[in-house]
């Protein structure tokens, strides 16, 4: 091997990487920097992720006694000018003013990607008993009002590197929402998957979108819908409850994944009916879980926990004490006490509501403690799902919404 | 007017963190202010499901250890924040494909990275090693120009740092052809250009240098808890030095007083004013947001003349397996389609080069019991992303990526890896835009092409960065990517800052 030798290379070169780049830079233009907007990836990022997305309320078609649908459209005027797309099985983040309270929701869209494309989202609302959100869009959304709502968030999506090739999607109540859309993404061939829909109602009468459900059915041959009825006996249709004996009786022969979405106690009844089924956890996918209540009854909840506490709450300049319970996240007392605050998911996942725990505890149930692992060292909380159990101090970004 | 601040540092990426903690820490009244509902940029985590995921880092450079502290490590010991850093011993193993592979493992230690590459192109071990020794004279030289201000006397230059010339004056090909380091031996090291995005027939030799000595001698470190580790100690820093930081606030404005000298931002309709602004965002945004008259015109011009970083693909993996059990044994792989980089940086789109992760060798409690992750990365620059290509196509766009690199790694590997994938989750160039909101979603801010080198961008620091009070820092910056050198750049500018507004020099 030669011996090096370093020295044939010139170090005057060194003094020419100056005059190289001047010369660089007087010929370039002193016009103004290409806007972000202009460039491919921002473009799409700005599309598939607008932050924002101004609507109004185009038509109102009500699904059953308690459940309407909302077609929402570009607002314009307000600077919306197209819907952002979505994978079938995301949900908007509503954000509403109550009175003095600002607070958002989350709904899954129900309608497809594709109507998106056309210039509609759908949204399907049932009213919940006691819940002050799901009241006040029934009562008060009509054609025309204005709806400011997030991009399209949340992973309850099929994914085909990961998923089966067919999802038994189970659904209860307006869990259907998210599987509408789904199964008209995979009729308009934007998911390439099968689906086995497994719908949970009393009866067939609170079957949502049931008429819409058996004419797909007819026109996709990769789509099939099986009402499991608990109330009622019809042909055609299933009585009881979705069981894991249901579930096989449709699974085909080897891998399925099954997509769960319906209220917390269909959760609880059918989780224990998969884990007969000896599934890989890879293979069932849960819907957001919802907000949770009732922290005291988790085993792990302390002892000996008041009944009120102090919740300062720092948002940029300004510094506000309002009173928690231990009963009720931090999210909703801000909430109450008209304090804006970020939440998407509000079910301690997405991490939308990350705020700094200046001072004092939080009970967290750790079914729901989505957090990052180094937010527990440093004392960051998801208020959506973080209960006070002394006084607080917390900072809170602001809404942006 | 608004309230004002003795500094007021724009986006919480890893710089502006390590700024801001400085000024903060010399008792400034400081305010960071950061767009995203998290500090961090790309030095974060995200979850899915039961895995918390490390959206950026490889390998974190210049470290070293409690007993042999490195830059890094001393940027987060002098400000008092605790990293739990775990370390990586082997540098990388390559394997090359097609009819010139090879399947090669780089250790670390001077001695056996030496050897290492020896076993593989017999005869090269005291030519690699002289390559190495360079660094020492780097560093006398980088001394004496810092010493003397970056007004360096051109007579001592070439009188006692000739060889300093030499290295920064030509590309990484150049010198280590110069040393009679074979281009089989070559290739093998360069591997390394997939960090940084520029081929090493291009890029400055002692930029290169800088970085695979430290590497070789320190090998490499991560934090325990991912970056997000990394960045909440910094935020704990600030506010623990009395500093305040804002999240979900984005500076749409950049305001200027009369004289051209920078006054304060605008943020959610709110004007706040500040003795100096540090920019962690690029000049690009900065004069996007800023009226015109105040720009001085060459500063423009030269945001005119550059081109973007580098910016990546990748794919994160959380499987249903061990790494044991996936016979995943090494931590960094590096996959060539070609020996040469320029040919890997050419076919960067198709066979080029990617890099395959799996932080369970490092950090084994990284991911829980009965699982490993797997992360995936291709470099490619935002304009790789199709111009024709749909919003509505994205999705098969991400996973056409995902399982083109999956299955040609399963190939490779022999590794039975898609049918554990329990989460999976795709980023491109198109999701850097979206969270870093950086022009073609550069992860490394300008290119640093042959003549915008780091030792070219040294010397023109004064002339580059000419408004008044106005400071930059991050991958943007003078010495370019990389978490390490985006802490020490943001140590120096925040320094550099309290130093001027508490009268020093």
């Amino acid at each position: 091997m030669s011996k090096p030798k370093l020295s044939q290379l010139n170090p005057m070169d060194f003094t020419k990487m100056t005059p190289v780049r001047q010369a660089k830079i007087d010929a370039a233009p002193d016009t103004p920097v290409r806007e972000l907007s202009s460039y491919v990836p921002n473009q799409i990022a700005a599309a598939l992720h607008p932050g924002t997305q101004y609507l109004k309320v185009s038509k109102v078609v009500e699904r059953t006694p308690d459940t309407k649908s909302y077609y929402l459209v570009p607002d314009e005027e307000k600077g919306t000018k197209s819907l952002a797309w979505f994978s079938a099985g995301q949900y908007l983040s509503v954000a509403l003013e109550i009175g003095q309270m600002k607070l958002t929701r989350p709904y899954s869209l129900a309608s497809s990607p594709k109507e998106a494309l056309d210039g509609h989202y759908m949204l399907t609302v049932k009213r919940v008993e006691g819940g002050i959100a799901s009241q006040f869009i029934l009562d008060n959304w009509k054609e025309g009002t204005a709806v400011t709502a997030s991009e399209p968030l949340g992973t309850f999506t099929y994914e085909p590197l990961r998923d089966a090739k067919t999802v038994i999607a189970v659904a209860g109540g307006s869990g259907i929402t998210p599987f509408r859309s789904l199964a008209k993404a995979i009729a308009d061939g934007d998911e390439d998957a099968s689906m086995v829909l497994l719908y949970g109602s009393r009866t067939v009468k609170d079957a949502i979108f049931d008429e819409e459900f058996k004419a797909l059915e007819a026109a996709c041959p990769r789509f099939k819908y099986i009402n499991v009825l608990s109330d009622e006996e019809k042909d055609g249709c299933e009585k009881g409850f979705i069981t894991a004996d249901l579930i096989k009786k449709y699974a085909p022969d080897g891998d399925y994944s099954v997509f769960l979405c319906g209220p917390q106690a269909m959760y609880r009844f059918v989780d224990k009916e998969i884990e007969k089924l000896g599934i890989r956890k890879k293979f069932v996918r849960h819907e957001l879980f919802g907000e949770y209540f009732n922290p005291a009854s988790e085993a792990d909840y302390p002892a000996n926990v008041a009944d009120r506490f102090n919740i300062t709450v720092i948002s940029g300049d300004a510094k506000t004490t309002v009173i928690g319970t231990p009963d009720e996240s931090i999210l909703r007392t801000l909430e109450k006490n008209g304090i804006a605050a970020p939440a998407h998911c509000r079910s301690g996942e997405c991490g939308w509501c990350h705020s700094y725990l200046a001072s004092g505890n939080v009970y967290v149930p750790k079914s729901v403690d989505g957090r990052r692992a180094a937010d527990l060292q440093y004392g960051y909380i998801h208020p959506c799902c973080s209960f006070p159990i002394s006084d607080l101090v917390i900072e809170v970004p602001p809404m942006k919404m | 007017m608004g309230k004002k601040y003795d500094v007021i540092v724009v986006g919480a990426g890893n710089a502006g963190l390590a700024a801001a903690a400085n000024t903060a820490k010399a008792g400034l009244s400081t305010l960071l202010l950061e767009k995203h509902n998290l500090p961090g940029g790309c030095a974060s985590s995200f979850r899915r499901g039961r895995f918390e995921f490390e959206p950026s880092l490889h390998e974190l450079c210049s470290v070293g250890t409690k007993e042999r502290p490195n830059t890094v490590y001393k940027v987060f010991d002098s400000l008092g924040a605790k990293i739990d850093w775990r370390y990586e011993h082997n540098i990388f193993r390559v394997i090359c494909k097609g009819k010139k592979g090879y399947d090669v493992t780089l250790k670390a230690g001077i001695d056996d990275f030496c050897s290492s590459v020896d076993a593989a192109v017999p005869g090269c071990k005291e030519n690699v090693r002289a390559f190495l020794m360079l660094k020492k004279k780097i560093d006398k030289a980088i001394d004496y120009i810092y010493a003397k201000k970056g007004h360096p006397n051109p007579l001592t230059m070439i009188l006692k740092h000739s060889d300093f010339m030499r290295v920064a004056g030509h590309s990484v090909e150049q010198v280590m052809t110069a040393l009679g380091i074979p281009k089989a031996a070559q290739d093998l090291i360069n591997t390394y250009w997939g960090y940084l995005g520029v081929p090493t027939d291009e890029l400055n030799a002692m930029h290169f240098l800088n970085m695979v000595h430290d590497y070789v001698v320190d090998g490499a470190a991560m934090p325990h808890l991912r970056s997000h580790e990394l960045s909440l100690s910094l935020t704990d820093v600030i506010r623990k030095n009395g500093g305040e930081i804002r999240y979900n606030s984005e500076v749409t404005k950049f305001l200027y007083n009369k004289d051209g000298s920078a006054a304060g931002v605008e943020v959610n309709g709110e004007k706040i004013y500040a003795r100096e602004i540090i920019s962690n965002v690029i000049p690009n945004n900065v004069f996007n947001r800023s009226d015109m008259k105040y720009l001085p015109k060459e500063n423009v011009k030269l945001a005119n003349a550059r081109e973007f970083g580098i910016s990546v693909a990748t794919v994160y993996l959380g499987l249903d397996c061990t790494a044991e059990e996936l016979g995943m044994k090494d931590y960094t792989v590096f996959v060539v389609g070609d020996p040469d980089p320029r040919v890997q940086y050419n076919k960067r789109s198709e066979d080029g080069l990617y890099i395959v992760n799996c932080l369970n060798n490092v950090v084994p409690d990284s991911s829980p019991d009965g699982t490993c992750t797997l992360f995936f990365t291709i470099p490619v620059f935002g304009n790789d992303v199709p111009k024709d290509l749909r919003p509505e196509d994205y999705k098969k766009y991400k996973n056409a990526i995902a399982k083109k690199y999956i299955e040609d790694y399963e190939k490779l590997s022999g590794m039975s890896i898609m049918p554990h994938i329990e989460e999976i989750s795709v980023a491109t160039p198109v999701t850097f835009a979206r969270y870093l909101g950086t022009p073609e979603g550069t992860i490394y801010g300008y290119k640093l092409s042959g003549w915008d080198n780091l030792m070219a961008r040294t010397a023109a620091e004064k002339t580059d960065y000419a408004i008044p009070g106005l400071n930059f820092c991050g991958g943007h910056y003078i010495r370019g990517d990389g978490y390490s050198c985006a802490y020490i750049m943001g140590e120096m500018i925040g320094k550099r800052v309290a130093s001027r507004l508490k009268g020093g020099a």
